[in-house]
């Protein structure tokens, strides 16, 4: 199973600057933290969803429903348990608590929605090229997009690591939950220790290839702001000035 | 805080940025399913690492909890929480090795300091758990209280605990082990980075370190003392209290703390 939430699909949100998608995200965060009323977030989930959709990357929220449903559950009960509303509903629940909670678990929702859909459309080179057009330095950017491309090879490393001592007669897969994962973290170590050695190595491989050289640095990926890009900011500049209005001035 | 940016100019420290990184989200990616508060924290064996991580790599080991961190979030939880788990987890690896030599518990002279090789070591390691693990849920609960997210006092017990049990439980054997290893291949931070980098004995930076606990445990204590009375919060589960969450005094008190430890680090040049 691909680890990783990119879809590899043509559409205009894919070929979109990686730039755009994020601001897109972020300001995404900063509207549904500006409002707490549950039609006002209603539709922005319906604006984000019609987002995704139009990028064709909604197949990945089969992937985190499980999140998406426990977070609306946990927000929805704990709130209405321990909010201190003064509608009494049933028992401990609380009218106020009950509302409050939905809200949060909507805010919270629509903000890794928001998240999924710029990771479903965006290649981890183009997050790294991103960075680097947002004046973050090459070699963070650098260090970023390894580390991710590292995760799957750490992974692979655990499960031959496991694979052997269990062909020594190590039993990884009964007793509970606790055990399992008390079974587990001695086999961090041959993980860490194999994965840490090969530092040396990979400094010296990146420095033969001129690593750090100049800072002046071509790539083969380029990015660029296109007439869809500064269309969808004109947008979501729109939407934010709308919604810092409603909040600040209406007072909704 | 000279040698959090002046560490990128070392190919070295690069790469052990991207391998920190990339082994703290190999172990958080697996735990995201054991949700804590669904979409900020879950069980999470792999921290762990943090503290080890920033003894042995120093500022590389804190760019990689903060990047592995992220990393993680993005298998699922990336939010504007992201930015605070970013920045809380960066200190959760700041904080001991700025610290580790500072509190009077290490010899000066000691030629090992972090071979964990006596009580008093072993109790400073207890000791920068803690500060790791306070800091942490300080910088990630405050952010969450001034956004209105979830209430100040629940999010800081509960990073607390859930970062201080596997990095005192867990921590001390990694320690143990990993340490002459990282020392004999030469990756100890300290022994490649240049001199003008690594702490000075300087009144400064006792000041700094000062500001920085005082920061921390203020910050957190205060924070939560504030959280508890002012607006009524509880800790833990029952901290989830309806038009309590956003409290001016608590963010401003807790504020007060994040500010202080990251002044503190500047100080500690």
């Amino acid at each position: 199973m691909e680890m990783f939430l990119y879809l590899d699909k043509n559409t205009y949100m894919h070929r979109l600057d990686p730039r755009t998608k994020l601001i897109v995200m972020l300001a995404t965060f900063a509207v549904v933290l500006m409002f707490k009323a549950i039609p006002i977030l209603l539709g922005v989930t319906l604006l984000v969803i019609a987002y995704g959709l139009s990028g064709k990357v909604l197949s990945n929220l089969k992937r985190i429903k499980i999140i998406l449903i426990m977070i609306n559950l946990f927000s929805v009960v704990i709130w209405s348990i321990f909010g201190k509303g003064v509608t009494i509903l049933i028992g401990p629940l609380t009218q106020e608590g009950l509302l409050y909670g939905v809200a949060t678990g909507i805010k919270l929702d629509v903000m890794i929605i928001a998240g999924m859909i710029f990771l479903s459309s965006t290649k981890i080179e183009e997050i790294s090229m991103g960075l680097q057009k947002l004046k973050i330095p090459y070699r963070v950017a650098f260090a970023f997009s390894t580390a991710i491309r590292l995760v799957p090879m750490i992974v692979g490393t655990t499960y031959i690591i496991s694979q052997a001592q269990r062909s020594r007669g190590l039993d990884l897969d009964s007793g509970n939950l606790v055990t399992r994962i008390k079974k587990y973290l001695p086999l961090l170590i041959p993980v860490f220790i194999s994965v840490i050695r090969g530092t040396n190595v990979f400094a010296m491989a990146l420095e033969s290839k001129g690593f750090g050289y100049s800072s002046q640095r071509s790539s083969y990926l380029q990015i660029a702001f296109k007439p869809v890009d500064l269309f969808l900011l004109a947008v979501i500049s729109l939407l934010l000035l709308g919604s810092l209005y409603l909040e600040l001035v209406v007072g909704w | 805080m000279k040698e959090v940016f002046g560490m990128w100019k070392y190919t070295k420290m690069v790469v052990l940025v991207a391998l920190s990184a990339a082994i703290f989200a190999a172990l958080l990616i697996p735990f995201k399913a054991l949700v804590l508060i669904p979409g900020f924290t879950e069980v999470r064996p792999a921290n762990a690492f943090p503290v080890v991580l920033g003894l042995l790599f120093g500022p590389a080991g804190a760019w990689g909890a903060a990047i592995g961190n992220l990393i993680g979030d993005f298998f699922g939880t990336l939010g504007v929480g992201s930015i605070f788990g970013f920045t809380g987890n960066f200190f959760s690896a700041y904080v001991p090795y700025k610290l580790w030599s500072k509190l009077g518990l290490v010899d000066e002279k000691d030629e090992d300091p972090l071979l964990l090789n006596n009580t008093k070591k072993l109790i400073n390691f207890v000791v920068m758990a803690i500060m790791s693990s306070m800091s942490c849920a300080l910088i990630i609960a405050w952010g969450c209280e001034v956004l209105q997210l979830v209430p100040f006092a629940a999010l800081a017990t509960i990073i607390s605990v859930n970062n201080t049990i596997p990095s005192i439980v867990l921590g001390i054997p990694l320690m143990l082990i990993l340490y002459p290893r990282i020392k004999k291949w030469d990756l100890l931070w300290t022994d490649i980075v240049e001199e003008e980098y690594l702490d000075k004995k300087s009144a400064m930076a006792k000041v700094g370190a000062l500001l920085m606990v005082v920061g921390i445990v203020g910050g957190f204590t205060v924070g939560l003392i504030a959280a508890l009375g002012l607006s009524g919060q509880a800790v833990f589960a029952s901290g989830f209290a309806q038009g309590q969450v956003g409290n001016v005094g608590v963010a401003l008190l807790a504020g007060i703390g994040v500010a202080l430890t990251v002044i503190g680090g500047f100080m500690q040049k």
